[in-house]
């Protein structure tokens, strides 16, 4: 395609894209048909890898996507660890993920979030480079497609794609959701806040390394967990549940003990001596089985749907 | 020397091309499409299960009609690639890691048999603890193996080499290993050029070998070959040696070839490929050696340094058998210092590639200093940063600070950890008494006093609405005092044990996909011994846990330990798929239902079969205990458990399989469960029925109350991966289910109504 330019480039020619997302976001599916309009229709050359895991819904992914003129030589492989653009699905991912390690000196983060720029900012600490958000969450509800329409709408945006050369893909790839697809990403277009920001506040930071506390001077014999130390009891599900709870009336709850019966992950439910006494909001998983199973008495139900998913 | 297939070196090429958008996985099965096999045998494993996925879509739409056959096993499946080379057909497989060992036995049998197949080998390393990423150790388990063995560095060359392999094996009669990174190439999409007209690629592998093979033209013969009968795979004594001196004498025969072969591909194609790859400065002081990805990924740095005015040498062998021993040592060239960075290791020993470049070395008369470093396991990515820090190394060892980083073989990337890091203790044991409430209540379920029951795990990051967990936990509430779970590979436990945390209150061993329940027999066995010593204070209940396909692959083991009634119950959490691996069919799955690797099209119509039914299955073994539960039946279930538990307490063998949504992978939305289970057992899909001694009885009569319903109503509320089974085109396909549910259903009945059955 003439007269394209990448918006940025490395050392070795190459425009660095790093989706962050979570198992079921539809990320790969985005990065895909990125990557199709950038090498199909503009005539770029490229990459596209993903850090393939146990996808299970609700875990974090990663993908990336990278860009060059074509001849350059494609020689790296894997996820990109110091994108130019970084996509973030949900802005609760920045912290836990540090996101911000590896992200080159005037970087463009594009973030899914009801928050403001300046907000966002703060949470990445991003050292310099444009923040753009944009609610792809309420955006998908309300235009009936997912999650990663929006949030691809606006990448291609920053990437400087021609709007037509999307478009027309997006609506040929999924033919059958086309128009909500394509509201969706006019819908981030138009909606989306957009702020830039100097090196004044934060350091830069080298990408991410693996390290933990155990190594191979203390690791137990043959990779053992020592269950007493090591359960997942602290950990936070609120990313893969989305904040998404049902809600809990006590006054209508007999204790019948249906819903233990259903739930996704025992440690969902809270129970003391038994008696039903709540949902533990930090590990349910949002999947409302329990809603679904709970007992209409006169008194209604004691479990209810929530409404929308929530930004926690 | 030659130069990589990413940078074209002949511009021209005879046959007509087209650039590909594919991952490395998707362009071994374009390459598989385009050369014209006869058959794939086929076990899914990541990362390679989406080549045999991309074959069965292509033969779904009618795309190739090579027959393409699901084994039970990576052992089954290669044993059918062996069954179709020696009729005279053309066979390739794909596996990775664990898979390949599966298939260890069959591998030296093939080469020594002479049979040409290709295996391609998405790497991935072989281990305990689990890990499914990319690494060298599966690939270097074959190196003896008597197989050819060709290196793929990028998405291109996975293609490439995979015809190149073939026309090699057929025409030395050994079998060829393709071996590509898993990840970093099976799962990396880049542009790529195939050849617009299969018949270019036909033309340079060669017809397919069947009547050669018949008229025993091609120095092999055929099976089918009745009016000259022949004695394949006879008993051999001494003259086994001869055999081998037969197998070496190939691989000169291959090593003689290559040239040629690799000069007509380029002439084909435009792409040069040898039996090395030298990059950079021949004359250099340092040179690194690497393979695959990392070879190619260290170009990028071999340029940066140039340019700094810092020469240095690159080699990356493409073949290692035939091992090209006086190519690798010219391509070395000057270096004085080397190091060899592999992605596995010889504990104990020198690794493989650099004991072998060490002796090349040492036959040229060449005294380089050799160091050797283990990179990228796990899942760690080798970048042209990490390249220049090889480069680095080459530079300043020996003068390092870290003793370790002093030696001569050592490990790039692995961290010491903080030995003064003692965590806070987060879980209290739990007690028998505290897990005793079922005791005395025979027959008697109250859900709300077993709300006390103790999890004997939670907190996993299973997707939101997966069954296998809420039917676990609802059955333990079931099982009385001490726990010890054994699990099977699958989803079950890949959510549950991310390192350095687990879910698991109570002891817990992964071991391999398809063994927990042999396994169960070597603890339980050890529970009887040392209690009758008295050397251990309690009891305990075994609880191995498997998916159905845990049991499709692990068959035999389940029907010895019921044989030999040994003492632990095996759950079955049946969710119709590997759905750990991406979906794949199970044969627990329905006839016509759609998996990644039974597609609808023209000519195929999802799965071919009907369900297994395990539970006849193991009637035979007279085990004391079989049951189905399900978890919209909780009383039944926990009924079950409790049977089951004791079953085990007087020293028996029980079986219990539960029906299991996943949601995932079934398109349905995580709050259906529930019903789609119960909708499910009111089709008789999954009756719910216990087996003792082989005497049947109904515990949830369908017929009753007239919950039956017809299977199209549970296929309605299993989501949208079973929605094609309502359209009519699939109405002869489901009325076949009905009539195979229905009779299946009357047996049950008829059984249950007999004394004796
Ligand atoms: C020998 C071997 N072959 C293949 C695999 C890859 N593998 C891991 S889990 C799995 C499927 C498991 O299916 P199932 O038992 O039904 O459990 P689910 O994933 O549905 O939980 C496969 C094929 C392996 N680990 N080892
Ligand atoms: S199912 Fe409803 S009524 Fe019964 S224990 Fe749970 S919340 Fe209470
Ligand atoms: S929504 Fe209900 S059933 Fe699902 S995880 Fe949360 S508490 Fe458990
Ligand atoms: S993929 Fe299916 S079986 Fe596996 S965790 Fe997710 S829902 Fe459960």
């Amino acid at each position: 395609m003439v007269g394209y330019e990448l918006p940025f480039r490395d050392e070795l020619g190459f425009c660095n894209v790093l989706m962050s997302a979570l198992g079921g976001d539809g990320a790969n599916m985005a990065a895909k048909l990125l990557f199709k309009v950038g090498c199909e229709e503009l005539g770029l050359d490229g990459g596209y890898d993903a850090k393939y895991g146990s996808e299970k819904k609700g875990t974090p992914t990663d993908v990336s996507v990278r860009f060059c003129e074509p001849g350059t030589l494609v020689r790296q492989v894997g996820p990109t660890t110091r994108p130019h653009i970084l996509v973030v699905s949900h802005a609760d991912l920045i912290r836990p993920l540090e996101l911000n390690r590896g992200l080159r000196a005037g970087a463009t983060c594009i973030v899914n979030t009801v928050k403001a720029p300046g907000a966002i900012r703060d949470e990445l600490c991003l050292h310099s480079g444009k923040i753009v958000c944009v609610d792809a969450t309420r955006i998908a509800f309300e235009t009936k497609s997912r999650l990663n329409m929006p949030l691809l709408g606006v990448l291609a945006h920053e990437l400087r794609f021609p709007d037509e050369a999307m478009r027309a893909r997006i609506a040929r790839q999924w033919p059958r959701v086309a128009e909500a697809n394509l509201a969706a990403c006019s819908g981030a277009l138009t909606s989306m806040t957009a702020m830039e920001f100097g090196e004044d506040s934060y350091p830069f930071l080298p990408p991410l390394v693996t390290r933990g506390p155990i190594g191979w001077r203390n690791m137990l014999n043959g990779g053992t967990i020592d269950a007493l130390t090591h359960t997942t009891a602290g950990r936070d599900n609120r990313l893969a549940g989305r904040g998404k709870v049902p809600e809990f009336h006590p006054e209508s709850c007999t204790s019948c003990g249906i819903c233990l019966t259903v739930c996704s992950d025992p440690g969902g439910l809270l129970w003391r001596e038994g008696r039903m006494v709540g949902i533990d909001d930090r590990f349910c998983k949002g999947c409302m089985r329990c809603v679904e199973v709970c007992p209409e008495t006169k008194k209604g139900k004691a479990l209810t749907w929530v409404g929308v998913e929530v930004e926690s | 020397m030659t130069v990589l297939a990413s940078e074209p070196t002949r511009k021209t090429s005879t046959a007509t091309q087209k650039s590909y958008l594919c991952n490395g996985n998707e362009a071994v099965a374009r390459a598989i499409l385009d050369i014209g096999y006869d058959a794939e045998g086929y076990y899914p494993i990541t990362p390679s299960s989406d080549v045999g996925e991309a074959i069965s879509k292509a033969y779904a739409d009618g795309e190739t009609d090579l027959a393409f056959i699901v084994g039970t096993s990576e052992l089954a499946a290669l044993g059918i690639c062996t069954g179709v080379a020696v009729a005279g057909g053309r066979a390739v497989d794909v596996t990775s890691s664990q898979g390949l060992l599966l298939k260890a036995e069959q591998m030296p049998a093939i080469s020594g048999l002479g049979l040409p197949m290709v295996l391609n080998l998405a790497t991935r390393d072989v281990n305990a603890p689990l890990n499914i990423k990319n690494g060298h150790s599966d690939l270097y388990a074959t190196l003896g193996w008597g197989w050819l063995i060709f290196m793929a560095p990028t998405v291109q060359a996975a293609y490439d080499m995979n015809i190149v392999a073939i026309r090699v094996a057929e025409a030395v009669n050994l079998p060829a290993i393709v071996a590509y990174d898993g990840f970093y190439t099976s799962h990396a999409n880049r542009r790529i050029s195939v050849f617009a007209n299969r018949d270019d690629v036909q033309r340079f592998v060669g017809p397919a070998p069947f009547v050669k093979t018949l008229r025993g033209e091609n120095g092999r013969f055929s099976l089918l070959d009745v009016q000259h009968p022949r004695t394949f795979g006879p008993y051999m004594n001494d003259d086994l040696i001869n055999s081998k001196v037969q197998m070496d004498l190939k691989f000169e025969r291959a090593r003689a070839m290559l040239p040629e072969v690799f000069a007509e591909f380029e002439r084909l194609s435009g792409r040069r490929y040898g039996f090395v790859e030298q990059y950079g400065d021949r004359e250099a002081e340092r040179c690194l050696v690497a393979l695959n990805t990392a070879g190619e990924a260290a170009k990028d740095a071999v340029d940066a340094l140039a340019e700094k005015g810092e020469p240095v040498n690159l080699v990356v062998p493409m073949v290692l058998r035939p091992w090209p021993e006086e190519e690798v040592v010219k391509a070395i060239g000057d270096a004085k210092r080397i190091v060899v960075a592999e992605r596995a290791s010889q504990y104990g020993a020198g690794n493989y590639l650099a004991n072998e470049i060490g002796a090349g070395l040492q036959r040229h008369k060449n005294s380089a200093t050799i160091i050797q470093r283990t990179y990228g396991i796990g899942g760690l990515n080798f970048t042209s940063d990490d390249a220049l820090a090889m480069y680095e190394l080459a530079k300043v060892w020996p003068k390092l600070s870290d003793p370790n980083e002093r030696q001569v073989k050592w490990y790039y990337g692995a961290w010491p950890g903080d030995e003064s890091y003692k965590p806070d203790q987060t879980l209290v044991p739990l007690t028998a008494e505290q897990c005793t409430l079922n005791a005395g209540k025979d027959g008697k379920v109250n859900l709300r006093d077993l709300s006390l029951m103790p999890n004997r795990f939670d907190k996993h990051s299973a997707c939101p609405g997966c069954g296998i967990f809420t039917t676990l936990n609802l059955f333990l509430r079931g099982i009385d005092g001490q726990v010890v779970f054994l699990f099977n590979t699958g989803c079950g436990m890949v959510v549950t044990t991310g390192y350095p945390l687990t879910s698991f209150k109570v002891p817990y061993f992964h071991n391999l996909f398809h063994n927990a329940s042999s396994t169960a027999t070597g603890v339980v066995e050890m529970v009887k011994r040392f209690k009758a010593r008295g050397e251990l204070p309690e009891d305990v209940t075994v609880i191995a846990v498997t998916g159905d396909g845990g049991n499709d692959i692990g068959m035999d083991q389940v029907i010895g330990c019921a044989l030999r009634n040994d003492p632990f119950i095996l759950f079955e959490y049946d969710n119709k798929g590997y759905m750990n691996t991406g979906s794949q069919l199970c044969y627990t799955g329905f006839k016509a239902q759609r998996n990644s690797n039974a597609h609808l099209g023209p000519r195929q119509k999802g799965k071919m079969t009907h369900h297994k039914d395990i539970i006849e299955i193991l009637r035979g073994t007279f085990a004391p205990y079989l049951a189905t539960v399900s978890e919209s039946h909780a009383t039944d279930m926990i009924r079950k458990a409790r049977k089951a538990q004791q079953t085990v307490r007087e020293g028996g063998f029980a079986f219990v399989k539960a029906i299991s949504v996943c949601p995932l992978n079934w398109g349905m939305d995580e709050h259906v469960g529930p019903s789609a289970v119960e909708a499910i057992v009111n089709a008789c899909l999954h009756p719910l029925y216990e087996v003792e001694h082989g005497i049947t009885r109904i515990t949830v009569d369908a017929d009753k109350g007239g919950r039956k319903i017809p299977v199209t109503e549970a296929f309605r509320k299993m989501g949208g991966a079973y929605r094609h089974l309502l359209t009519p085109e699939f109405e002869p396909l489901v009325r076949e289910v009905q009539e195979e549910v229905d009779r299946r259903w009357q047996r049950l009945k008829a059984m249950a109504e007999h004394d004796l059955l």
